[in-house]
């Protein structure tokens, strides 16, 4: 899994493997994250996930391998 | 069987400074009569604040494949010849190129509009992020939430 911009720096890293077993769904690895840095909560509402390199539901079910990031408002150009 | 067009499209994000005039070339053709081109480039300033400079970074993989479903887009869109979008990562200073776009197409109007809207939905969709560097600290730029599927389309749970 993957953090990016403002999100990287709350986290403290940007990639981390996680087992399987400990979140289900994209939103429950979020809230994962947040229960051990509670600052992450915060970011909830202004991210976007991402399974594969493709934007994902919040509800997307994890799959063993899956690359899941998360996004905060992009400011590319 | 026809095979699929090759478009010859330049995609590409770069860690040092971008030259527009090969892009330019690459993009033209003697079929064509016309090429828009987007230089967007660092300001001087940031909400009235003087900027040092930018550091751009990117989910790489993502990124190249945002893009590239963007000129996808634009050959379906818009009846264009080619499309060159490079954007530079890492530190750059006031003034230098952030981003060049280069569309050609067999008359202006489409060109036009394609480079509007590469330029657009890059800036909407593209998982690139900026740091602006200021005098008395750094934060990262305000940017646009790009629009996510809101939910899975699944079975219902069994109840």
């Amino acid at each position: 899994m993957l953090f990016f911009g403002g999100l990287k720096d709350v986290v403290g890293h940007c990639e981390e493997s996680l087992d399987l077993n400990e979140a289900a769904s994209i939103e429950e690895l979020f809230a994962l994250y947040s229960q051990r840095i509670p600052e992450l909560a915060r970011y909830r509402s202004s991210v976007v996930a991402s399974r594969n390199q493709e934007f994902a539901a919040w509800d997307t079910l994890l799959r063993s391998g899956d690359e899941i990031a998360f996004l905060p408002p992009v400011s590319g150009g | 069987m026809t095979p699929p067009l090759v478009h010859e499209d330049i995609i590409e994000l770069v860690r040092e400074p971008i030259d527009p005039l090969p892009l330019i070339h690459h993009v033209r053709a003697p079929e064509e009569g016309a090429i828009v081109t987007f230089d967007g480039f660092v300001r001087n300033q940031s909400h009235n604040r003087p900027t040092l400079y930018l550091d751009y970074e990117a989910y790489e993989s993502m990124a190249l494949a945002k893009m590239r479903e963007i000129a996808a887009d634009l050959h379906d869109k818009y009846t264009i010849h080619r499309i060159a979008v490079v954007h530079r990562l890492g530190r750059l200073e006031i003034g230098e190129t952030s981003v060049f776009i280069a569309v050609s197409a067999p008359h202006r109007a489409a060109a036009f509009d394609a480079c509007r809207f590469a330029i657009d939905t890059l800036k909407r969709m593209v998982p690139i992020w900026k740091k602006e560097y200021f005098e008395d600290g750094a934060v990262w730029a305000d940017g646009e939430l790009p629009p996510a599927p809101v939910a899975t389309p699944r079975a219902k749970p069994a109840s």
